[in-house]
């Protein structure tokens, strides 16, 4: 291997990482609520196409208001989230998968309808106050709105990664998460951490906006995002905060190194394929993904 | 006057009097009376755009009725029917043009390939379920997407498209409407009838049990693995026919036609009509084919007193797909049995009326 | 009220009732009905909503004038989604409402509805989309491309590449980025076959849907390939995402040129504005700007309605090729009309007149296009446009890109 080819991997291989790790922020809204309540969140794409719209409707064209717009973003954001599971989420409460995915994907055409009478349908821009200068890293260089995406991804993991194992309401949560019956009886109030659960989403949505629609620009394609959820999930455990990270990571990676290496031979994109491959395997092999729980059923 | 006497005057004496394909002999008669109906009467009265509508429905139904075996009477779920459709498509329309077979030979072909592909598909519900299965069945979907895009053997060449010719029936060129008409009918009769029969037969019984409760199923004998493929391999084959009716419906195979969202339409259609009912797969399929038609025609007609000429078009579209979703949730909600399941209330309440108590 | 009621009737009858005689529509005296697909809320939802305006504008420009030769044009416009079959609905209701001509929306619902066209004796344009093919018009009598096919683009494209290498290719390196659908892998043939024309080496960089990441591609045709020219064939989000990853990446933007759908004003806002996107060049079938005469006369006809002109008018792309589009089917019912002497015409005879074509420019934002019974495309005509300061700037006016490569394509595509 030469040191030019070397390079070339190298580059591809930071390209990947740092892709990953945004699709991990987006992955990290959906795993957020399934570990808490169980939920599937077909719409997180959709969450994060509105937190992107709001926050560029508020900042202005010019990129004025860009304080304001991140807290604008963050309390609808969370509201929504609680309104959310008060209306759509809690009378679905133990019912089949199919209800929860159905009920998330009627959720996605609602937001899919209802924005672009909003907002408008035009495109617009999310002005952060970063150059365009890309930053050289050895023989890579990456725009700074990826290495900026990558390090939110990051602090947040270790904020959730810390909520979820230290703080009181974190375990909390993963007691309800366990078992709602037994995690309710030890006097844990399990429609107020449902609620939370949901807010929470929406603030991982909110940052996850910001960033992919600096990064994209803001309409309604933006919600595109959401599908790369899935092959991150189901890699990384769909319960599993640090398995989120690494699935994002993997898929990331993958889909870097198949356009590098595999497609030139395929004459075609692997790069949503390949995931998905290994995805299918991994479900084969470890149906609870590298990092979930493993569940067992009884009759 | 049928009607109100049934309470009073049907005993069943028998298992296989319970298990009659019609129980009633009401329902005898509303066969018949449909029968008129469709068949004499709809193409006759109706022009060529309502005989389109229907046809979209005839089709839908036979793509509902199979995914409702595999969602509402075995309890799997596949977001890649839309997919089986496709496979369904191209492998009647390569028959059709390359060898030049008729209909009735590509159409049961391609549900065969379909049903082929589904088990494959279907292989990991032998070991997960749930949402891990959706996802899983989300990636056959695109894999089988991405197989058409990349291999012109199947797909005919870089467009991805297969013209195909009109079916021929009887000397006759099935090329409008109203001859497509009764083309889809028999389809559409067929499906819903070989589904009445399936779900009665111990096949359907052993699907419910396979849905209401997998591991108990298996102690009873059920052999859990055979039942669920076998779910899939049917429930697959409509999916296939659906798509290769479609095929003949639009004169083309191509997969673009069949991509997720078809999936995720089908889906739908099954939630509002009611999960594990034949008639709620009829209903859903009604349903979300004509939802946009009305919406459209009644926010044409009233919007104009709310919006602006020029932002009309947009509010229509946006409200018309925020509606869609919101439907969707509101039946999940409030009538999770769905559409069939307002039927059977109203048919009751008329029953018992005016004894409601 | 009555349209109330009709409509009313109209559900009544879609939902299975039997009273569908009752809402025939009332024959009004010289009326003409164009029918309009739009795609306003599905994935190309950012199109449609520009572009089906710009159609409206002008219909309603002639009709403000008067109409054509009496007749008034209404125009119906359905949402099918990008779906196919809410397409074939669509379809038939225009029939329904006695459409003589239709704006088809989407490859897949064109060549769902090639077939019914063709039967219903309805011709329907795709400026843009579709089967590049369908300019045979022996072949496809009822489709009618009206602007440059991909096939044509592909010509344009290296051609125009050609010019920027100091006219000759021989030997040079192109890289062609395409989004990995059909609609992407259409120009190949006519790619490859000029590359082995004019030996220049090509290599393709696929980008899979949804394309809104393409680092790993970008990398290994900025620092691998090196190639002397990028030609890319993108949609939705991926055009914007690849004019960022190229500059950030360091490769020249003028030795970008894009397709058609690659190449509107949100692509470059999405990209993060005209800064950015300095020296890009962009394929277009139709003008952009708003320095034309027929643009003038509908902000004209807004302000004679005390309005102010909508704000898509600022969208110049797509909304200029919706004029263009309701431009050409005008000029078509204007043709048939003097065929017919001024009887109220059929679908055939649009058909007819829109074979009758000829040298149409509509001041300058439609090229100068000719469409003959054999050629449904109306030669493929190309013009490139420029990212300058804070706009796009006409750097080569219309022409025709190796012709004679295209027109054998798609000989040999009628034989196979």
């Amino acid at each position: 291997m030469s040191s030019e080819d070397f390079g070339f991997l190298l580059a591809l291989l930071l390209n990947g990482v740092s892709i990953g790790l945004m699709y991990a922020l987006i992955a990290l809204g959906f795993v957020l609520v399934y570990k808490a309540t169980d939920a599937i969140n077909f719409a997180q794409g959709e969450f994060v196409m509105m937190a992107g719209l709001i926050a560029a409707a508020v900042m202005g064209p010019e990129g004025t208001w860009l304080i304001l717009a991140i807290l604008a973003t963050l309390a609808i954001m969370v509201g929504f989230g609680f309104a959310l599971e008060r209306v759509v989420l809690r009378p679905l409460l133990g019912r089949p998968v199919v209800a929860v995915i159905m009920a998330t994907i009627g959720l996605a055409a609602v937001l899919r309808g209802l924005t672009p009478i909003i907002f408008g349908s035009s495109t617009m821009g999310v002005l952060l106050p970063i150059g365009d200068e890309p930053i050289t890293i050895g023989p890579a260089s990456l725009p700074p709105i990826q290495v900026l995406g990558a390090a939110v991804a990051v602090l947040f993991f270790a904020a959730f990664g810390w909520f979820f194992k230290k703080s009181r309401m974190g375990v909390a949560m993963r007691a309800v998460a366990d078992n709602q019956q037994v995690a309710q009886a030890m006097g844990i109030n399990v429609e107020r951490y449902f609620a939370i659960a949901w807010a929470m989403t929406g603030v991982v949505s909110a940052l996850g906006g910001i960033v992919w629609g600096s990064m994209l620009g803001v309409d309604i394609q933006l919600a595109l995002v959401g599908l790369k959820v899935f092959p991150v999930v189901i890699l990384g455990g769909l319960d599993s905060i640090g398995g989120a990270l690494l699935g994002g990571v993997i898929v990331g990676v993958v889909e870097s190194l198949a356009a590098g290496y595999l497609d030139p031979y395929v004459g075609g994109g692997t790069k949503d394929f390949a995931p998905y491959v290994l995805m299918i395997l991994v479900l084969m092999f470890r149906p609870y993904g590298m990092f979930g729980r493993r569940q067992i059923e009884r009759v | 006057m049928t009607m109100f006497h049934r309470e009073a005057g049907v005993f069943k004496t028998t298992y296989a009097a319970d298990m009659a394909l019609f129980p009633l002999p009401v329902a005898r008669w509303t066969v018949a009376a449909l029968a008129v109906l469709f068949v004499a009467i709809v193409p006759l009265a109706l022009g060529e755009y309502y005989l389109s509508i229907l046809n979209l429905i005839f089709i839908a139904v036979v793509g509902a009725l199979g995914l409702n075996i595999l969602v509402g009477y075995t309890g799997q779920i596949s977001i890649g029917h839309g997919a089986f459709m496709s496979v369904g498509a191209y492998t009647a329309a390569n028959l059709a043009v390359k060898l030049g077979l008729p209909f009735w030979i590509t159409l049961p072909a391609g549900g065969l390939m379909a049903a082929l592909i589904g088990v494959l598909v279907g292989i990991p519900s032998l070991r997960i379920k749930g949402l891990y299965l959706a996802i899983a069945t989300l990636a056959g979907q695109l894999i089988i997407e991405w197989t058409i895009n990349h291999v012109p053997a199947i797909s005919g060449g870089a467009q991805a498209s297969i013209q195909v010719p009109r079916p021929h029936l009887l000397g006759l060129t099935l090329d409008s409407q109203s001859r497509l008409y009764f083309f889809l009918l028999f389809f559409a009769v067929l499906a819903i009838v070989a589904t009445l029969n399936l779900v009665r037969s111990r096949i359907g019984r052993a699907f419910v049990a396979v849905r209401d409760q997998d591991i108990a199923a298996e102690i009873i004998g059920i052999n859990i693995f055979r039942y669920k493929l076998l779910s899939f391999a049917i429930s697959s084959f409509y999916a296939g026919v659906c798509g290769v009716l479609y095929t003949y419906y639009f004169g083309i195979a191509n997969y673009e036609q069949f991509q997720l969202i078809v999936s995720i339409d089908y889906l739908a259609m099954i939630i509002i009509g009611g999960l594990g009912s034949v008639l709620g797969s009829i209903f859903g399929a009604i349903f979300v084919t004509l939802l946009p038609i009305v919406l459209r025609l009644l926010l044409e007609s009233v919007g104009s007193l709310f919006f602006d000429e020029s932002d009309l078009a947009n509010v229509i579209s946006g409200t018309r797909l925020a509606v869609f979703g919101a439907l969707i949730i509101f039946f999940l909600i409030v009538e999770p049995e769905g559409l069939n399941r307002l039927w059977r209330n109203i048919r009751s309440y008329f029953r018992v009326w005016p004894f409601s108590y | 009220m009555r349209k109330f009621v009709k409509s009313w009737l109209g559900v009544a009858v879609a939902s299975g009732a039997l009273a569908a005689g009752a809402s025939g529509a009332v024959a009004q005296q010289k009326e003409v009905v164009f029918g309009l697909q739009c795609d306003r809320t599905g994935p190309t939802a950012l199109v449609g909503t520009v572009l089906c305006p710009g159609y409206h504008d002008y219909i309603d420009l002639v009709n403000s004038k008067g109409g054509v030769d009496g007749y008034k044009i209404k125009v119906i416009e359905v949402d099918n989604e990008y779906k196919v079959p809410p397409a074939m609905e669509a379809h038939e209701r225009f029939k329904k409402e006695g459409e003589v001509i239709e704006g088809v929306y989407g490859t897949p619902q064109t060549l769902a509805l090639t077939k019914k066209l063709e039967e219903d004796k309805i011709p329907g344009t795709s400026p843009g989309f579709g089967n590049a093919a369908a300019a045979d018009g022996k072949r496809f009598p009822y489709v009618f491309p009206i602007a440059a096919s991909y096939w044509s683009q592909a010509g344009a494209a290296i051609e125009f590449v050609k010019e920027k290498l100091g006219g000759n290719l021989k030997g040079k390196k192109i890289a062609y980025l395409f989004y990995d659908n059909p609609a992407g892998k259409e120009p190949l043939p006519i790619l490859n076959e000029l590359a082995k024309e004019e030996g220049f080496e090509l290599r393709t960089f696929a980008v899979p849907a949804p394309g809104i990441e393409m680092g790993a591609q970008i990398l290994d045709i900025t620092s691998r390939y090196k190639p002397d020219f990028v030609v890319a064939h993108l949609f939705g989000r991926s055009p914007s995402v690849s004019i960022k990853e190229l500059k950030g990446k360091g490769y020249p933007l003028s030795k970008v040129v894009s397709f058609v759908w690659g190449s509107a004003e949100p692509d470059i806002i999405a990209a993060g504005g005209y800064a950015v996107a300095q020296g890009y060049n962009t394929l277009q079938f139709a003008g952009v700007g708003k320095d034309f005469p027929v643009l003038k006369d509908i902000v004209a006809m807004y302000k004679a309605e005390g309005k102010s002109p909508p704000k898509e008018m600022d969208s110049t792309v797509y909304y200029n090729r919706g004029v263009m589009t309701a431009a050409v089917h005008v000029e078509a019912l204007r043709n048939a009309l003097k065929a017919t002497g001024g009887k109220k015409p059929t679908g055939e005879d649009l058909r007819k007149g829109l074979e009758h074509i000829k040298d149409f420019t509509l001041g300058g934002l439609v090229p100068p296009l000719t469409i003959t019974p054999t050629d449904h495309e109306g030669g493929g005509w190309c013009s490139v446009w420029t990212v300058k300061g804070d706009k796009l700037v006409k750097t080569k006016d219309w022409y025709q890109g190796f012709r004679k490569v295209v027109e054998k394509q798609i000989a040999a595509d009628a034989k196979s």
